[in-house]
C-alpha cells in the first residue's frame, strides 16, 4: 500500500490518448453495426444472404447463429478458469482469473445480442419467450441455462470475487470511490468475512462446473438431435461443442492476457508460467478436437449414406473446402505453435529452427499447390457441377490460406523462444478455426444436407451480416475497454 | 375426432402443377413460396428414360420435428392431425425450418405486400382495381380456427414469420377439400378422414401399397403416396430448383 496510496492500480481512472482513440474507433464500429441492423429492421431479413432451405436453395441460419454459438463457446474460458483456480488451488493462475470472468460475461452478452438479429420478430421474441416458452425445445436450454443461468452465476461470481478489491480501493480518494463503496457493500476484509467469501466462491465454483457442461451441451443438442439434417445429427455434437468452447475460450484468454501483459507492463505478475499452463491446456483440447474431427469424417465417409457422403465431399473438396481446410490448418498450426516452446525441454537437442526463407518457400509451395488444385478443379475438361459455388471466392481463399501459412511458419523461431508469442499465435489461430468450424457446422447441412432431392444450395453473407457481427465484436471490446478503466483487471489484494 | 390424411397417386400425377397454382391463389402466398411443390424427375438413360412427378405438400407429421423444436409453441399439432402455424405467435427464429427434413417451411424474408406477384395499388391498375381489395384476399383466412381459436390460415401475413401448407384449414373446417386436391384435374390428390373406413383415402390405402417420404426418420407423415416409388439417387431432377426472392 505504500506506493499505491494515491493512484489506483493497473491504469484505472487514467485515460490516455491511445485509449480514447481505441474508444472512438470501437464506437464508430458499434454505430455502423447498429446502422446495418436498422436496415434489416426496416427491410426485413431479405437484406441478409439467408434464404429458405429447399426450393429457395439457401440456408435459413447463417452468420448470426454461427457467431452466437461462437460467443457462447468463448464464454467457456472465464468460468472454467475461475472454477479451476478455486477447486484445484492454482494460485499461480490467480492474475488472469478476473480477465477470464469478464470475458465470460462479455461473451454471453454478445451471444444474447447475436440471437436477436436472427429473429424475424425480435420484439415478439423477447415477449413470447417469456409468455409461451416450451422446455421441450432445445432453444429453451439456450435461453435459460446458457444466457440466463450461466450469465447470472458468472455475474454473482464476478461480484463476489471483486468485493475485496473494491473494499481496498474504496479507501483511496478518487472519483470512483462511491462506486467502489457500493461494490464493497460493507465488506471490511476481516478474516471471518474472507473465510465466508472463500467458502461461498468454492461452492459456487462446484455448482458452475456441471452447469458449464450442460449449457454447452444444450447448444450442441440444438443441432445434434435433428435427424432431418445430416451433418448435424450426431452424438458427438454435444461433446464437440464443449471441447470447441474450451478451445476458443482459452485461446482468446491467452490473447487477452498477453495484451494486458504488454499494455500494463506487468511482466512479473502475468508471468510465463501462466502462458505455459494455458498453452498446454489449449494444446490438449485442440488434440481432442482434432480426434473428434477424424472420428466424424471416418464415420460419415465409411458408411456411404448418400447424403452424408455428398455433404462430406462438399466440405473436403467442394464449395466449403477452403473454409474447412483453413480451419483444420489453423488448428494444426496452432497445435504446432503451442507445442514448440516445450520442444527444447522435451528433446535434448537444439530445435532445428526454421529459416524464414525456408518457411516462406514452404508457404509459397502450399499456396502454389492450392492454386494448381483450384485450376484443375475448374479446368474445362471437368463437367461443372451446378451449385458448386463460384470459383472466385475459393481462389481467393486458397491464396490467402497459403500466404497465412507462410506468415505463421516464418514466426516459428520466435515461438520456440517465447512461450507468450506461441500462446498468442495459438490463441488467434484456434479462434480463426473456431469461427470457421461454427460456420461449417451451421451452413453446409442446410445447403447440401437436404434429404429430398432439392439440389445443392448456397449461402453468401451480405454486408449487413458482416457489419452486425463486426459491431458485436466492437461492442464486446468496448465493454472490456471501459471496464478496465473503472476497476482493476487483476487482483490487487495480495499486494498488501 | 377425424384423422385427416392426404393420399397422392403418383400413377395419375402428370406434373401439370395445377395444385401449386391453386395453393398460391387460395392462400395468397408471396413470390417464391411453394407450400405445394411438384418435383419433376427423370430416371434411366437415353433412350430408356422415364419421367415422373412427385407432389410435396407439408407432410403434417404425427411426430413432427418442427413442433418439437418450436420454442414458443407457435407450431403445434391439432387433434385432427393438422400441423398448424400460429402466425400471431411466431417469433421468426426459423428453427422449424432447419428441423424439417422435407423443406416445406417458408419465411417472409421481406414484407409480403412487397413480395406479391401483383402490386394491387399500381398506378396503371388503379382504374381497374378501383379501391377494391384484391380477389385473392380471402376474408376466411383472417379468422381463428380450431378449438384453440388461433390464427393459422393463409399466407402472405407479415414480415419475419414462418408460413407453410395448412392443409387449407379454413376449407377443411367447412367440409371442403384443400385447394390443391379440389383443383387436381387428374384426381391424383385425395384428402379425407382415415378414421372413416368408407372414406376415399381409407379405401385407396386398403387397395394399394403405399409409402411415405423419408419414413426411416420416424416422422410419421400424414401424406401417403401410392402407385410409385420414393425418389432415390437415380432420380435426377429435371430442373434446378432455385426460386429466390
Amino acid at each position: 500500500m505504500a506506493t499505491r496510496t494515491e493512484t489506483l492500480p493497473y491504469g484505472v481512472g487514467r485515460f490516455t490518448a491511445g485509449w480514447w482513440l481505441l474508444l472512438a474507433v470501437l464506437a464508430v464500429l458499434v454505430g455502423w453495426g447498429l446502422y446495418a441492423y436498422s436496415r434489416q429492421l426496416a427491410e426485413g431479413l431479405v437484406v441478409t444472404g439467408l434464404r429458405d432451405i429447399g426450393s429457395m436453395a439457401g440456408a435459413a441460419w447463417g452468420l448470426y447463429i454461427a457467431f452466437d454459438i461462437y460467443f457462447v463457446g468463448v464464454s467457456f474460458a472465464g468460468i472454467t478458469m475461475a472454477a479451476l483456480i478455486r477447486l484445484l488451488r492454482l494460485e499461480e493462475l490467480r492474475p488472469v482469473s478476473r480477465m477470464a470472468e469478464l470475458l465470460t460475461i462479455v461473451a454471453l452478452i454478445l451471444a444474447a445480442f447475436s440471437v436477436l438479429p436472427d429473429l424475424g420478430q425480435p420484439v415478439r421474441g423477447i415477449v413470447n419467450l417469456l409468455r409461451y416458452a416450451r422446455p421441450q425445445s432445445p432453444f429453451f436450454g439456450t435461453f435459460t441455462l446458457v444466457i440466463s443461468g450461466y450469465l447470472f452465476a458468472s455475474l454473482v461470481y464476478f461480484y463476489l470475487d471483486g468485493r475485496r478489491d473494491a473494499a481496498l480501493l474504496a479507501r483511496i480518494p478518487s472519483p470512483l470511490q462511491g462506486f467502489y463503496r457500493l461494490w464493497a457493500a460493507g465488506y471490511r476484509d476481516t478474516p471471518a468475512e474472507r473465510e465466508r467469501h472463500h467458502r461461498t466462491a468454492f461452492w459456487l465454483a462446484i455448482a458452475i462446473v456441471p452447469l458449464l457442461v450442460t449449457a454447452h451441451s444444450t447448444l450442441g443438442f440444438v443441432f445434434g438431435i435433428q435427424s432431418g439434417r445430416p451433418g448435424w445429427f450426431s452424438t458427438l455434437q454435444a461433446p464437440a461443442f464443449v471441447v470447441m468452447a474450451g478451445v476458443s475460450g482459452i485461446g482468446l484468454l491467452l490473447v487477452i492476457a498477453a495484451v494486458f501483459r504488454h499494455v500494463l507492463g506487468e511482466r512479473e505478475r502475468l508471468h510465463e508460467g501462466i502462458f505455459r499452463w494455458l498453452g498446454g491446456l489449449l494444446a490438449l483440447l485442440v488434440l481432442v478436437y482434432l480426434y473428434f474431427t477424424v472420428a466424424e469424417l471416418l464415420t460419415t465417409t465409411y458408411t456411404g449414406h448418400e447424403v452424408e457422403v455428398r455433404l462430406t465431399l462438399a466440405l473436403l473438396n467442394g464449395p466449403y473446402a477452403w473454409l474447412f481446410w483453413v480451419s483444420m490448418g489453423a488448428l494444426v498450426l496452432a497445435l504446432a505453435s503451442l507445442v514448440l516452446p516445450y520442444v527444447p525441454s522435451l528433446v535434448p537437442v537444439r530445435v532445428p529452427s526454421f529459416q524464414p526463407a525456408f518457411a516462406r518457400a514452404a508457404g509459397l509451395a502450399a499456396a502454389g499447390a492450392g492454386l494448381v488444385l483450384m485450376i484443375y478443379r475448374h479446368s474445362p475438361r471437368l463437367v461443372p457441377v451446378a451449385g458448386a459455388g463460384g470459383p472466385e471466392p475459393e481462389w481467393v481463399g486458397w491464396v490467402l490460406a497459403g500466404l497465412a501459412v507462410v506468415f505463421v511458419l516464418s514466426w516459428f523461431p520466435l515461438f520456440a523462444r517465447s512461450v507468450v508469442a506461441a500462446g498468442v499465435a495459438g490463441g488467434l489461430l484456434v479462434n480463426v478455426a473456431a469461427v470457421g468450424k461454427r460456420l461449417l457446422i451451421v451452413v453446409p447441412s442446410q445447403t447440401h444436407g437436404t434429404l429430398l432431392p432439392y439440389g445443392p444450395g448456397s449461402y453468401t453473407p451480405t454486408w449487413v451480416e458482416y457489419s452486425v457481427v463486426a459491431g458485436l465484436f466492437a461492442l464486446g471490446t468496448l465493454l472490456y475497454t471501459l471496464f478496465v478503466k473503472v476497476f482493476p483487471i487483476m487482483e490487487v489484494a495480495e499486494e498488501r | 375426432m377425424p384423422k385427416y390424411a392426404m393420399v397422392i397417386d403418383l400413377d395419375r400425377c402428370m406434373g401439370c402443377r395445377a395444385c401449386m397454382e391453386a395453393c398460391k391463389v387460395e392462400n395468397n402466398t408471396p413470390t417464391a413460396h411453394f407450400w405445394m411443390y411438384v418435383f419433376r424427375f427423370e430416371e434411366g438413360h437415353y433412350p430408356n428414360t422415364h419421367v415422373w412427378f412427385l407432389p410435396r405438400p407439408c407432410m403434417h407429421c404425427d411426430n413432427a420435428p418442427c413442433v418439437k423444436v418450436c420454442p414458443v409453441g407457435a407450431r403445434y399439432k391439432r387433434e385432427d392431425g393438422l400441423v398448424a402455424t400460429d402466425w400471431d405467435r411466431c417469433i421468426g427464429c426459423r428453427y422449424c425450418e432447419v428441423a424439417c427434413p422435407y423443406g416445406v417451411n417458408f419465411f417472409n424474408w421481406k414484407d409480403p405486400r412487397k413480395n406479391a406477384y401483383l402490386d394491387w395499388d399500381d398506378a396503371d391498375l388503379r382504374p381497374r382495381t378501383d379501391g377494391n381489395s384484391p380477389p385473392y384476399r380471402n376474408p376466411d383466412l383472417d379468422r381463428r380456427y380450431g378449438k384453440e381459436g388461433r390464427r393459422t390460415a393463409g399466407g402472405g401475413r407479415l414480415r419475419g414469420v414462418i408460413e407453410k401448407c395448412t392443409f387449407c384449414v379454413h376449407r377443411v373446417e367447412r367440409g371442403l377439400k384443400p385447394a390443391c386436391v379440389a383443383n387436381c384435374p387428374a384426381f391424383a390428390l385425395l384428402f379425407g378422414d382415415l378414421e372413416d373406413p368408407a372414406s376415399e383415402v381409407s379405401q385407396v390405402l386398403k387397395r394399394k401399397p403405399s409409402f411415405r417420404l423419408l419414413e426411416e426418420l420416424g416422422t410419421e407423415p400424414r401424406v401417403y403416396y401410392v402407385g410409385g416409388h420414393p425418389p432415390h439417387p437415380e432420380s435426377k431432377p429435371v430442373e434446378e430448383i432455385v426460386a429466390r426472392v
